[in-house]
């Protein structure tokens, strides 16, 4: 449990998490981000997030951060993962998904660096004003 | 104060009053239906509507729930208001076209037919319009909660929970009396069995005179049925009293009174018919206790004294059956005395009222007062059917197509036959029995009953209004069976007695009295419950028993029971006892 | 014949299943328009291989490929490669190893468009995770004003930024603060307000869904400035995944003590009670949404006293919804005049002088790309419409969006570069709602549309007053009539009027709206109200009752030579015909289920 945070804490949950969630320095090399509101649930976003798991497993990484979050607004072309490689300019958004594709995705883009084209959407995440 | 404006009038009404209540004070009528006075305005037939001017703009709000603002312009009859109303009008009648109320409004507004067909339609002329009254009232004034909505939209309803007769239900009958259509009736589940005494359940008020001749006479709450003091709410009454003299918290009182002397009249009780299930009291309808008929005749009762069946109907041919438990083996052997002459009463007034036959089915006729033996005779005169002999049972009869009547089993003695009477109505002369409180009476005040529990007089022939115990007498059918004038006569009786003793100013008692030596008493209190008279009683701050000389007839019960032989006879101690034997041995 | 270029267009099954002979259709149609058929001809070919990209083609001489083509994609293909030499790079497939192809987010028209404020968080941090909120900045917001500012300040600021309400009424957040604030009491409630029934709209639930920790701070802000120590947030039970996520932050919220007693160790206290609705319509109004909480059956009262003055259990209330909620932080966080210089008007003087900020829609219905878009204020339909959403759906033709959830009015084409701010869309009879947008296109009847959001409005209606129980139902019954071609011109009178009264008298908004889809069609689309009533017909072929199918005779024999498909696909067995002959429908018989149009490949079957 944790105990209540002071105004000066939250600067330094701030500083912590971002590390993780940027990839900095160590806790990852890839980060696998899939979207996982109702419509995308409603697509088969679970499937997907157990295909990357099970992939994770199979292939024995452990340099892999798994998560997720809400729906990214392009609903119609959901399951939609976002994956973020340390070094690489920019996140990859990934559409449509299948398991296969994920499997052909750590094929490629986790394990090789090449970006499986004919999935994405785009690069680099939305930005806000 | 607020000053606002309805239909060019310039009023100042207080603050919080709404545009209905305004214009109601400058004597502008607006059309609701879904509002009363005692409720919360709820808003929701939407025919109050006004337009409310705001500098250019205007926008309609319900009158009845529209808080009054300073400088409101109200407009209760424009044409935009009108062409609401008309239409709000079309859909009730569209929906409700018999519904008087929803007529007599439409009439009023003057529209006559509605453009629309609904699905919904309700051609019933006491059909629920949704108002809502009823829930409200349930809810906020009465504080129960019974009364709800169920469904949504075209579909909603008015409902009990789970469509069911509800526990909570107090049967107060405030719904059924805001209700606009009639449509919810209260109906008296006792009333459904057939008594009669139900027939008024409805119309018998929480607040009433107790008697016409009440002194003083001042009206009372029953606390058995009003709303306030079940559920906290209602305070109705209280908010119409002008003088304010309603006051919920007056509780019954117990008044301590010191007397000398006490004469009992708590008078008798009606066997249960219910325990005599062949005569189908309670079961069957239009078979009635003589009180109830009694009832039934009476102008100011449920039919203002005209004799009808349940159905409404004036009944062809009545049944009067004697002798209900009296003088009979299985409940008591004694007569009641008085159902002869009430029998022949209600036959005369039947006669008199309707044109049906009349049966008399009894035993005996007692006809021994003064007058009844004539009164008898006329009757028979009159034509009334006397049948001598016992009824064995009372059933119901259905042929197809007509309605259901009553069959009387019983021996006529005097012709020796069987019969079976058809019969419309029944009447029961239930037998008088002692009150079934009548054994606590007895104990608290030490008197004596009979073996037909009615209390014992101190002698059948020489003193009848007295019991064993000095300063208490009896009177009416307290003592025994018996009719109004022989009542009279016992009270008057007993109240001479009293008065002669109280003219006295002093009594004068036996000198024979037994006496405790208090130091030597050990308090076991065997004697007190001994003694026949009620004289002894305990004293608790001494931890010893106590005589009451007054109460005391010396019959030296508790001398002879005291283990400590600390009771004495007054002038019959041992040692007197022994010195009078000596004397009596010297001679 | 030589011609300059070739267009291969795949014929096999892959791509013909996929529409590729409408494709090479469209394409010819394009190119004699363009005048350039003598110049580019366009050739059928064999399967490809690459049949999950149909329908494709490929460019010949430049061995351009395109694939996943759309009839929608033709005339830009056209006009882009064939005249201006410029390949579309959107339609291309480019083998691996190259990476330019992948655009960038901000390239993508689809999000290039949108502005984030309320879902600024959204795919970017777990939800379920307080630190990665904190870490994109959150709860700072909340510091600021516990340690920082007054209550009065908050309120000033929030009234500046020209925030009003996003679940409809569009009130001004910082006025309802404020006489909320005024209001004498000694207790007072914050209620967020996340029953969203709208059919279609899931604007509130992407929004807990992703970002829960924003509209928590938001309800805390907002109960510091008006002084309340407890807040409720009504959630419909049917929003599973919205109502863990919050019940999550809520108890994260309490361990960091950001909920509940002496928050940042200041003396202001305050935490939140999750309440469930049981999924009625009416319960997102206001008033039947306090009733509902405090136990009572969800119906609304008049709101002559309002809600932030007697609210919830007779005490000054405030309540707003999700998406107002979510904006709260950031427009402390950021300042109203940043917040105020994205939008429509001028708010400095009068609060409703303008729209200011971002608004959420779901966008749905016959647009290419559905889904949760958060736009500035101001943005015009036409480019939410195309832009955004992709353009109509296989080509078709636009007819009319509908803004504002089931009551919300029709907005034709004419009116498509209205700006979309509060004033302008009520002024075209339709309104801002809570943010659902349906798109609908030619082949939308405008008089089946009313009834059908009307039938929702009307089966939610909670029945309690006249005008909306009995006058929607009413207006369903003439619109079932007219759908059914018993209409008659009074009806369409009739209608008129009866709307207009409901919409009047009505005693809460749902009562009060109900009417608009009715009330806007038949404002701009009149003609199709009149061409049901008068001729009988549905010109956009949807109302069963006034159509019928027939086979042309002439396609069935010669192009089809009397296949029979469509008499083996009845269910009715309708359609009569021997092998290689003529088939006929029985209109006796036919249930009018349209199977046989489907399945024609001929199309020799046509409505009437």
């Amino acid at each position: 449990m944790a105990s209540k945070i002071s105004i000066e804490d939250l600067a330094k949950i701030r500083k912590e998490t971002l590390r993780t969630m940027n990839l900095r320095e160590g806790s990852g090399k890839v980060k696998m981000n899939v979207h996982m509101g109702t419509c995308g649930i409603a697509a088969g976003a679970r499937k997907i997030l157990e295909a990357v798991l099970s992939e994770v497993e199979t292939r024995g990484l452990n340099d892999i951060i798994v998560t997720n979050s809400g729906c990214a607004g392009l609903c119609s072309q959901e399951p939609m993962m976002t994956v973020e490689v340390y070094n690489e300019p920019a996140p990859v958004k990934y559409v449509s998904l299948t398991p296969e594709k994920v499997k052909k995705i750590f094929d490629s883009h986790v394990l090789k660096g090449e970006i499986v084209k004919e999935y994405a959407l785009a690069l680099g995440s939305e930005t806000t004003v | 104060m607020i000053k606002l404006t309805i239909d060019g009038k310039q009023l100042e009404v207080f603050e919080d009053t709404s545009i209905l209540k305004a214009a109601e004070k400058a004597g502008i009528w607006i059309p609701t239906m879904c509002h009363c006075d005692y409720i919360e305005p709820y808003g929701v037939c939407r025919l109050c509507s006004v337009e409310v001017v705001k500098g250019k703009r205007s926008r309609i709000v319900t009158a009845c729930n529209y808080p009054v603002r300073e400088g409101l312009t109200v407009r209760t009859n424009s044409e935009r208001v009108k062409w609401i109303r008309k239409i709000i009008m079309e859909l009730m009648l569209s929906r409700w076209p018999n519904v008087p109320a929803v007529k007599e409004m439409a009439e009023q507004l003057g529209i006559s037919k509605p453009r629309f067909e609904s699905k919904e339609k309700d051609e019933a002329e006491d059909a629920c319009i949704l108002c809502g009254m009823c829930v409200n009232v349930c809810n906020d004034l009465v504080g129960k909660g019974v009364l709800g909505f169920s469904k949504m939209g075209i579909e909603r309803e008015v409902v009990l929970p789970y469509n069911e007769r509800s526990e909570e239900c107090i049967a107060c009958g405030a719904c059924a009396y805001v209700c606009p259509t009639k449509h919810i009736k209260v109906k008296s589940l006792e009333y459904e069995r057939g008594a009669i005494q139900d027939w008024s359940l409805a119309s018998k008020t929480a607040i009433y005179v107790p008697t016409m001749q009440a002194v003083p006479r001042v009206p009372t709450i029953d606390e058995a049925s009003c709303i306030n003091k079940q559920t906290g709410g209602c305070k109705a009454c209280q908010t119409y009293c002008e003088p304010g003299a309603i006051n919920y918290d007056m509780k019954d009182e117990e008044i301590e009174v010191e007397v000398g002397q006490i004469l009992i009249t708590t008078g008798y009780q009606l066997m249960d018919l219910t325990k005599m299930p062949q005569f189908g009291y309670g079961r069957l309808d239009n078979v009635y206790s003589s009180l109830d008929f009694e009832h039934m005749l009476n102008s100011t009762g449920p039919t203002n004294g005209t004799i009808q069946c349940k159905d409404g109907s004036v009944p062809r041919a009545v049944g009067i059956i004697h002798c209900i438990g009296s003088r009979d083996e299985n409940y008591h052997k004694y007569c009641s005395r008085v159902c002869c002459m009430y029998a022949l009463k209600f036959a005369h007034l039947i006669k008199d009222r309707t044109t049906a036959e009349v049966y008399q089915f009894y035993i005996d006729m007692r006809a021994f007062g003064k007058g009844y033996e004539e009164f008898y005779k006329r009757l028979l005169d009159e034509g009334v059917n006397m049948i001598r002999g016992k009824v064995g049972e009372v059933t119901e009869c259905r042929v197809d197509g007509e309605k259901p009547f009553l069959k009387v089993a019983c021996e006529d003695t005097l012709i020796g036959k069987f019969r079976e009477i058809p019969l419309d109505m029944v009447i029961l002369c239930p037998a008088i029995e002692s009150n079934a409180d009548s054994s606590d009476l007895k104990k608290i005040f030490s008197i004596s009953q009979s073996p037909d529990k009615f209390f014992l007089e101190r002698h059948p022939k020489l003193d009848p209004m007295s019991t064993m115990t000095d300063g208490i007498f009896i009177a009416g059918c307290a003592q025994g069976p018996k009719d109004i004038p022989d009542s009279v006569a016992q009270a008057s009786g007993a109240a001479a007695k009293i008065l002669s003793l109280i003219s006295v100013g002093e009594v004068a008692v036996d000198p024979i009295k037994a006496e405790i030596v208090e130091e030597r008493c050990s308090g076991c209190r065997i004697c007190n419950n001994l003694c026949p008279y009620g004289a002894i009683s305990y004293i608790d701050e001494k931890k010893i028993s106590f005589i009451n000389d007054m109460l005391c007839k010396g019959c030296g019960t508790c001398v002879a029971a005291c283990p400590s032989s600390v009771i004495t006879g007054k002038g019959f101690t041992d040692a007197q006892i022994m010195a009078e034997i000596e004397g009596l041995l010297a001679i | 014949m030589a011609y300059r270029t070739y267009l291969m267009v795949c014929a096999g099954t892959g791509c013909v299943a996929n529409n590729s002979m409408k494709i090479k259709e469209k394409l010819e149609d394009e190119l004699l328009k363009r005048g350039i058929h003598n110049e580019v001809s366009v050739v059928t070919t064999g399967c490809n291989g690459f049949c999950a990209a149909g329908p494709l083609m490929v460019v010949q001489p430049d061995g351009v490929f395109y694939q996943l083509l759309k009839e929608s994609d033709i005339p830009l293909l056209v006009e882009e490669h064939f005249i201006k030499g410029r390949p579309v790079k959107k339609l291309m497939y480019t083998p691996p190893k190259e990476k330019s192809s992948i655009p960038k987010m901000s390239d993508i028209p689809f999000f290039a468009n949108q502005t984030l404020i309320a879902l600024k968080n959204r795919g970017l941090i777990d939800p379920e995770k307080i630190d990665e909120y904190i870490a994109r900045g959150g709860y700072e917001a909340l510091a600021k004003v516990l340690t920082t500012m007054t209550s009065e300040e908050v309120i000033k600021e929030i009234k500046d930024s020209g925030l009003r309400g996003r679940g409809g009424g569009g009130f001004p957040t910082g006025i309802k603060w404020e006489t909320c604030k005024r209001m004498e009491a000694d207790t007072r409630y914050v209620i967020c307000n996340a029953d969203e029934g709208d059919p279609g709209a899931f604007m509130d639930r992407s929004i807990i869904e992703s970002d829960p920790h924003a509209v928590l701070e938001g309800m805390c802000i907002g109960a510091f400035a008006i002084g309340a120590s407890d807040g409720y947030i009504y959630i419909r039970n049917e929003y599973p995944i919205a109502l863990q996520r919050l019940q999550v932050a809520i108890k994260q919220a309490r361990e960091y003590g950001l909920l509940g007693k002496n928050i940042f160790g200041t003396d202001f206290s305050f935490d939140v009670r999750i309440v469930r609705g049981a999924g009625a319509f009416v319960c997102g109004e206001s008033t039947a949404l306090m009733a509902s909480i405090e136990g009572k059956p969800g119906e609304p009262r008049a709101k002559y006293v309002h809600t932030v003055e007697k609210g919830l259990h007779d005490k000054p209330t405030c309540l707003n919804n999700v998406e107002t909620w979510a904006n709260v932080a950031q427009i402390i966080t950021r300042g109203a005049s940043w917040f105020s210089s994205i939008g429509t008007g001028d708010v400095s003087e009068d609060a409703w002088g303008g729209s200011k900020g971002t608004k959420v829609f779901s966008l749905s219905g016959k647009v290419n790309n559905t889904g949760l878009i958060e736009v500035p204020m101001g943005i015009s339909l036409r480019q939410i419409i195309y832009d955004i959403g992709g353009g109509i759906k296989d080509g078709k033709k636009f007819k009319a969006v509908q803004t504002g959830g089931p009551s919300g009015g029709f907005i034709p084409e004419s009116l498509l570069d209205l700006p979309v701010d509060y004033e302008e869309l009520t002024r075209v009879g339709s309104m801002m709602g809570s943010g659902g947008m349906v798109v609908t296109d030619e082949d939308n009847c405008m008089v089946e549309m009313a009834k059908y959001f009307l039938s929702f409005t009307q089966a939610e209606s909670c029945g309690k007053c006249i005008p909306c129980r009995e006058g929607t139902k009413r207006m369903l019954d003439i619109l079932e009539k007219i759908t059914t071609g018993e209409g008659t011109e009074e009806d369409l009178v009739l209608l008129e009027e009866l709307s207009y009264m409901v919409v009047d008298s009505s005693l809460c908004a749902l009562g009060g709206s109900a009417p608009n889809p009715v009330l806007t069609t038949l404002k701009y689309f009149r003609d199709e109200y009149e061409t049901h009533v008068r001729d009988k017909k549905c010109p956009a072929h949807c109302c069963k009752a006034l159509i019928k199918y027939s086979i042309d005779p002439n396609i069935c024999v010669e192009k089809g030579h009397g296949c029979g498909v469509c008499s083996k696909s009845c269910p009715d067995g309708a359609i009569i015909g021997e092998s290689k002959q003529v088939h006929y429908i029985d209109l006796m018989k036919c249930g009018k289920c349209g199977i046989c149009y489907d399945s024609c490949k001929f199309n020799a079957i046509y409505i009437e």
